[in-house]
């Protein structure tokens, strides 16, 4: 029994993730993709996250001493590559939504003390709160730096009376000394997946989106279950030649634009990003 | 297994809930035993109220005028997330981030929530009786109130908002209902309408092949920004179309351009005939072209244009051919070409590329027709503010009733608008959140929020034929003392005309209203299921038919902008951010925590500065600058934005609020109390482009606040890679 | 005292092979009853220096708890920790405070496992220091988490739902090892107590009497017990050494074995030990001035104590600097272009003040142990002492902060992050703990081992008679009192 889970425990332990294959029985391996050439730096899903997740606000001063609580940001880059070698530029700017990778092999995971942060059986990297006891050493060790903490009791002021009425009941609302992060929306998947589950069958594609998904107004953001593989996102990996389980792509393709962000540090991230394009010949 | 459930123990405790609650009172139990909190039992719950269950309302989201179609989450009777309504022909299910925040307006704890009436100098709280007996008196049946005496100043409004407001008025014999938009856009449809025959075309975006922006920021806050940027993913996809944005300070859409280009502020009308020389130049339109045309163009060639704009002679025939090459292209134009003593020539410059290019009835088409004329918005004037003004410094204006628009905030100083309005004997503000305006006026009505209140809405922009929109509310009111709108306006109407009887309250005026326009839907549903559909569907749709455009090619005159003096080196343009817009929305903490997307500063305002005139002048970020122009002075600090024309400094409007609750005073300045007074001639206007100023340090440096880090490229990281748009195979694409 | 020293068993031939005098490291006119007299004196009456030392600390220690108590109420916010400055100064200190404490183990079991005598009047404090160097960093352990009152969840205990602390993180590794460590170095020190106590024990009144009656568990000072008592000591010191070796070696793979630019380095277990080591020998050095003054012990720590004591911390320097150096070299030369991009912002960027005060507090001033002056000028030698240490410390601030700031995320990166007044009051607190812990100690228990310092003069006073000739001929020959220069 529970010897026997301690062992079944220990093999996943052993077993290097992720391999060919893993999610071939599982009925769900949530993933994305982010479009970069449509995305266009509106915020729309950032405010989407506040309002699904209760974000708290921080206010000026505590933003500006970098201890914001956005779990997707905007990112906006000049130049491309290396740096900005125009006085203006031209080709415009360079929009990235940030947000959890949910990385197969998370360089959070392994070493938080506690367990706090784990691998759930649909291929998220999960955030327990109450057992999280606030190392911080899974945001040292994460390489987008997108986990958040609790650095103050944050509740005490974000909400306000009445504001507090809006908060999610489906979400926790974090105090202070835990670490969060992007759940892809989490609350909305279990549910999803409990309603499936009732019905027999599984969740169909679009059935349940995240937040920033569901918001963006040009449909930047695609997120789905990679496990079927008839679904839109399985379907965009695929063209894109991204495989979870890689660190170097083979691109057999010319002139498909699927990467992952700092692939090359094997943290198999489960969001593609689409290569941005742009005409130069304008 | 069904275990025995209930003990003894148990027992007593119901026992104690219930029968013995009073004995237990004062033994100071829980909070239920002691009766502070009672137990509510949902086994007759209301209607679609499931604990634990969220259910989606649709309705309408008044955040700015593009009416997008929202559905609102609703859980125990509490409103917790929008998101777009799928069935409107605007959101199409998507929502902005303003959109989004509507919420936090409606909880925000800054609410009025109770009426205030003006005493000895100072507001303070009175009860909805006095209030009503103080409109009674004032406005009611035996007000001597008549003709022009009474105005009522809104902002953009529309529906049968706009309906019973008119309706309200006319009761006193009054015309006066004034439209205030600090952010019109009144001299470019102006101009539209004279090249193209009406003032806001329908774009297709998804079929250009080329998009060539003036300045338009139609991506972050133009006519219909949610529409917009689904369409922009449209033509972003395979073929991919190209957009090419030309602008003094890069917008939102700027920044998603293939090519974009700094130019001087106020030549974009002469860069736009520049272009249309070269095009001309084309055998095929030789002999065609009207003389006019010919005459006006033939001064523009590219060299001289080149001098004049800043953009480069090789440039301007890039622009030109690429235009020609990829047809049907679509020429649009923003506040940049508008914003200045000639923007309306310049705007019709702009608009006359999509003429040459022959871009009617392809990209470009005339909405249809609205049946209901009476419900389309009016667009909000600055021209209108400034002769109600005038009216109000003569003492012409006896009562003056306000909703919708906060002028003592956006109006330019010169304006003397805040003075103005001490001359008005009785003045009415109707708003959820006491403004800078409303601070000013005799009597202060709360209203219901945008959640809490009916509505009908007419869209700007009505991409999909003709739409009614319907607001309805998503939850009830959080505050017993705020009423409708329409309530309000209804209450006094009802005295002053027999026939508003019959309407005990705006609903089931609005009801009537809609039910009553069912002919003209072609439905053939009964009153009540047109209605209920309505409700559920969030809008009322009609196939109307777009219209044709004409292409009136009158004489036009493009002056050169007006050189920038020793006094004033620096044009200064306000830019628009998509989610502070004129400063409405800066109560909002969610918008005020995110990052303006250019800048990704938060919670302040800030001077964009280029890089190379900040080192000329030895500006690093964080200096706090004095900007000073002809009218007045504004403080803010200093960051270094490489997407500014080099001789342009721009500041973001919607901050330096001095009320409005907690999350918008105290941040930033307010960049309007510096505009120059200077007017579009043909429309009277305020140009909010053509200011100028100079700049002065303090001394004094502070953090900017803001999500970027010390380095904002990428230093050699694939984060965001660039493909050439030739390489990729869009097409092939899922 | 009937015990047995250390036999001689070919005492005649070690004696043919002297040619040179052994170091004389006690002086010659040391009488065992001196020796009880002058330890028990500083239980009773130290300098007033002591009480100044002593209420100083602890009027540190109170701003600390202050500063945690301010901590707790509010936040991690208030020590302006943020989203990629997560650490800051609470996990630098707490390497700092590890590493103090390996060189107590160095003394206490390396050296005596090879019979280096010249540790006996010294190895009783480092050993102390070790514990409560420990206990400080423990409690920078707590300091740093940010459920403070959840901290046993990181401890293996047993629980009803099977959940158990994550076994591949470091930090569990390292809960594990400093646990074990501090478990075995408390227990260490007491055992070698033991016979010291009794005779505490001996000579003390009242509430002090029965503490040491307790705690000297009846010691009777039998054959059997001194048997018993050598055994098990040497045992204990076989283990706490290699156990020495494997804690920093874990501190260390809490930066190893994560990706970070600046950690993810093979050489960094030897590179933290010899660094632990390091540190650990300044501290001796300071505390060995501070206690020969404040409590007379300048009969037992002697020049040539302290000269040995020098040596060890000069070439323990050099192997750390070499380590140091040649992970840089690696860095340099190899191709991860974000750790090298990291390296060079070190040495540039905003903490370079701090990089090049380390390259000179812990690599250019031990050279300054090797004038002669240094070593014996006192004053002059426990300020360069604290300066290796402030050097050891900026090590320790270089490898976390820089880290943080220019991390594989250019959009994350941090300018002029600088900690708030509240992590730098929970260091002088931590400073504070330590001393006012370490100053209880010596004022409550023998910090000079009585009964391995009188085995030393009985020894020398063996060798000093036997080796009396050629003594006096080395005297003949110039060399200078007390042994080699």
């Amino acid at each position: 029994m529970s010897l026997s889970n301690l062992i079944q425990n220990w093999q996943m332990f052993r077993t290097r993730r992720p391999y060919e294959d893993q999610y071939k029985d599982a009925p769900y391996k949530w993933a994305m993709v982010i479009d970069l050439d449509t995305c266009i730096g509106c915020n729309a899903c950032t405010v989407a996250c506040y309002a699904e997740n209760n974000l708290a606000v921080v206010g000026k001063e505590r933003f500006g001493k970098g201890q914001a609580m956005h779990w997707i940001r905007i990112e906006r880059y000049w130049g491309e590559g290396e740096e900005m070698k125009t006085d203006f530029p031209e080709r415009g700017a360079q929009y990235l939504p940030m947000l959890c990778q949910q990385c197969e092999a998370a360089p959070c995971e392994p070493v938080c003390p506690v367990g706090a942060t784990h691998h759930s059986a649909d291929g998220l990297n999960t955030q327990v709160y109450n057992r999280c006891v606030g190392s911080r050493y899974c945001s040292a060790n994460c390489p987008y730096k997108v986990r958040y903490f609790n650095w103050w009791n944050y509740p005490e002021r974000a909400w306000p009376n009445p504001l507090e009425l809006q908060l999610n009941p489906d979400v926790t609302v974090r105090s202070k000394g835990v670490m969060e992060k992007c759940t892809f929306c989490m609350q909305r998947l279990r549910a999803g997946m409990d309603k499936a589950k009732t019905d027999g069958r599984i969740l169909a594609d679009g059935e349940v989106l995240t937040a920033c998904a569901q918001a963006c107004p040009t449909s930047a953001i695609t997120f789905g279950n990679l496990a079927d593989k008839k679904s839109k996102v399985a379907r965009m990996w695929k063209k894109q030649q991204v495989d979870l389980a890689k660190n170097v792509q083979d691109k057999t393709e010319e002139g498909i634009r699927g990467y992952r962000v700092l692939e090359e540090l094997n943290t198999y991230p489960s969001i593609v990003y689409l290569e941005r394009l742009r005409n130069f010949a304008a | 297994m069904i275990k025995h459930t209930m003990d003894r123990r148990d027992f007593l405790r119901v026992l104690g809930i219930s029968g013995a609650a009073a004995t237990l009172a004062g033994c100071g139990n829980t909070a239920i035993e002691s009766g502070v909190e009672e137990v509510m039992s949902y086994v007759h719950p209301q209607d679609f109220v499931v604990p634990g269950i969220g259910v989606f309302y649709a309705s309408t989201c008044t955040q700015c005028g593009s009416g997008c179609g929202i559905m609102g989450k609703v859980r125990e009777g509490r409103v917790l997330k929008l998101e777009g309504n799928p069935e409107s022909g605007i959101s199409g299910g998507k929502i902005c981030g303003l959109g989004q925040a509507a919420v936090q307006a409606h909880y925000n704890p800054d609410r009025l929530h109770t009426p205030m009436l003006n005493m000895d100098g100072g507001l303070v709280p009175i009860s909805w009786d006095r209030a009503s007996q103080i409109l009674d008196e004032r406005l009611g049946a035996k007000s001597s109130l008549q003709g022009d005496q009474i105005a009522f100043l809104s902002g953009g409004m529309s529906g049968h908002q706009r309906v019973l407001l008119e309706n309200f008025l006319d009761s006193y014999g009054s015309k006066q209902h004034v439209c205030y938009d600090a952010l019109s856009d009144a001299t470019g449809r102006a101009a539209t309408k004279a090249v193209l025959g009406t003032e806001q075309p329908l774009w297709d975006l998804s079929k250009s092949r080329l998009i060539l922006s003036f300045g338009s920021d139609f991506l972050g806050n133009g006519v219909s920004p949610v529409y917009m940027a689904r369409e922009f993913a449209k033509f972003r996809k395979a073929p991919r179309g190209t957009l090419i944005q030309i602008e003094p300070r890069m917008t939102l859409t700027g920044g998603n351009a293939d090519r974009w280009y700094p130019i001087k502020p106020g030549t974009e009308g002469i860069l736009a005939l520049g272009i249309a020389h070269d095009l001309l130049q084309h055998p095929e339109f030789s002999g065609s072209v009207p003389q006019e045309v010919l005459d006006l163009v033939k001064n523009y060639d590219r060299e001289t244009v080149s001098d004049i704009t800043g953009i480069g002679a090789d440039s301007v025939r890039l622009i030109a051919a690429q235009l020609w090459n990829n047809s049907p292209s679509l020429v649009v134009a923003g506040p940049a070409v508008y914003g200045h003593a000639y923007g309306f020539s310049n705007m019709a410059a702009v608009q006359l590329l999509n003429i040459i290019l022959g871009n009617r009835g392809k990209t470009l088409q005339g909405q249809a027709e609205h049946p209901f004329p009476q419900m389309t918005p009016t667009p909000g004037t600055y021209r209108a503010l400034a002769e109600l003004t005038q009216k109000m410094q003569s003492g012409q204006c006896q009562a003056l009733l306000i909703t919708g628009t906060n002028p003592v905030f956006t109006s330019p100083s010169q304006l003397a608008f805040s003075e103005a309005m001490k001359k008005v004997p009785f003045k009415v503000a109707m708003v959820t959140h006491l403004d800078e305006t409303a601070g000013q006026c005799d009597l202060v009505l709360p209203l219901l929020s945008a959640m809490e209140d009916f509505g009908t809405h007419v869209a700007d922009y009505q991409p999909e034929g003709v739409e009614v929109l319907i607001q309805q509310p998503l939850m009830e009111k959080l505050y017993p003392d705020t009423r409708g709108f329409g309530d309000i306006l209804l209450d006094v109407l009802r005295k002053r005309k027999a026939d508003y009887a019959a309407f005990p309250d705006y609903y089931s005026y609005l009801k009537a209203a809609v039910v009553k326009a069912k002919p003209v839907f072609q439905s053939e549903e009964s009153d009540d299921r047109f209605w209920e559909t309505a409700l559920m569907k969030g809008v009322i749709k009609w196939q109307g038919k777009t219209t044709a455009l004409e292409a009136k090619l009158g004489a036009l005159e493009v002056p050169n902008p007006r050189e920038l003096s020793t006094d004033y080196p620096f044009y200064f343009i306000p830019s628009i951010r998509p989610d502070m817009r004129d400063g409405r929305h800066a109560h909002l903490p969610w918008l005020q925590e995110s990052p303006e997307t250019m800048t990704t500063i938060v919670w302040d305002s800030w001077v964009e500065i280029h890089p190379k005139t900040a080192a000329e002048m030895q500006i690093k970020e964080g200096d706090v600058l004095v900007l000073q122009s002809a009218t007045g002075s504004i403080q803010a600090k200093a960051y270094l934005f490489p997407g500014i024309q080099p001789d342009t400094v721009s500041m973001p409007l919607g901050q330096g609020h001095t009320q409005m609750g907690r999350y918008a005073t105290g941040v930033g300045a307010n960049p309007y109390k510096i505009m120059d007074a200077v007017f579009d001639a043909h429309t009277g206007e305020l140009a909010l482009h053509a200011t100028r100023v100079a700049i002065r340090k303090t001394g004094d440096n502070q953090m900017v606040v803001k999500d970027e880090g010390p380095t904002n490229v990428q230093h050699g990281q694939k984060l965001v890679a660039t493909l050439s748009a030739d390489q990729a195979r869009l097409s092939q694409e899922i | 005292m009937s015990h047995s020293v250390h036999s001689h068993p070919q005492l005649d031939v070690q004696i043919e092979r002297k040619f040179v005098p052994k170091a004389k490291d006690l002086g010659p006119d040391v009488s065992w009853a001196q020796i009880n007299k002058d330890v028990l004196r500083s239980l009773e009456k130290p300098r007033p220096a002591f009480w100044i030392i002593f209420f100083s600390a602890l009027a540190l220690f109170s701003f600390g708890v202050y500063c945690e108590v301010y901590q707790y109420q509010n936040g991690m916010g208030v020590a302006d920790l943020n989203n990629p400055q997560v650490w800051g100064l609470y996990i630098a200190t707490f390497i700092f405070w590890i590493g103090m404490g390996h060189s107590g183990t160095l003394l206490s079991a390396l050296l005596h496992i090879i019979h280096a005598d010249w540790r006996k009047p010294i190895y009783r404090y480092s050993e102390a220091m070790t514990t409560f160097t420990l206990l400080t960093a423990a409690l920078f352990v707590m300091v740093h988490l940010g459920r403070v009152w959840q901290f046993y969840y990181v401890v293996a205990y047993p629980n009803e739902r099977w959940v158990w602390p994550n076994f591949t993180s470091p930090l569990v590794w390292d809960a594990t090892a400093i646990g074990t460590y501090l478990t075995s170095s408390l227990l260490f020190l007491y055992m070698g107590m033991i016979p010291d106590l009794a005779i505490c024990r001996d000579n003390a009144r009242g509430a002090r009497r029965a503490l040491y009656k307790f705690l000297s568990l009846g010691w009777q000072g039998t054959d059997r017990q001194w048997g018993n008592f050598k055994v098990a000591y040497m045992t204990m010191a076989c283990f706490l050494m290699p156990l020495a070796v494997s804690v920093h070696s874990i501190v260390s793979t809490d930066f190893a074995v994560s990706q970070n630019p600046g950690w993810h380095v093979t050489s960094f277990p030897p590179y933290f030990v010899l660094g632990a080591l390091y540190s650990g020998c300044s501290g001796i050095i300071t505390l060995f001035i501070v206690l020969r003054y404040v409590f007379r012990f300048e009969a037992y720590m002697t020049q040539p104590i302290l000269n040995k004591l020098i040596k060890m911390t000069f070439a323990i320097a050099m192997v750390w600097t070499y380590l140091d150096l040649i992970e840089y070299a690696t860095t340099w030369y190899g191709s991860d272009e974000v750790a090298k991009a990291d390296l060079v912002y070190r040495a540039t960027g905003d903490y370079a003040l701090q990089f090049w005060g380390m390259i000179f507090c812990a690599m250019v001033m031990p050279f300054t142990l090797l004038i002669r002056y240094v070593r014996h000028n006192y004053t002059v030698l426990l300020i360069i002492s604290l300066i290796l240490n402030l050097g050891m410390w900026l090590e320790r601030f270089q490898i976390i902060t820089p880290t943080f700031a220019k991390s594989h995320y250019p959009w994350t990166w941090t300018s002029h992050w600088w900690p708030s007044w509240v992590q730098w009051g929970m260091v002088a607190g931590s400073f504070g703990w330590f001393t006012m812990l370490f100053m209880l100690y010596c004022k409550i228990f023998p910090s000079v081992s009585m009964y391995e310092v009188k085995e030393m003069v009985h020894e020398q006073n063996l060798e000093g008679k036997l080796a009396q000739p050629v003594s006096e001929h080395a005297h003949e020959a110039g060399l200078p009192e007390g042994g080699q220069a």
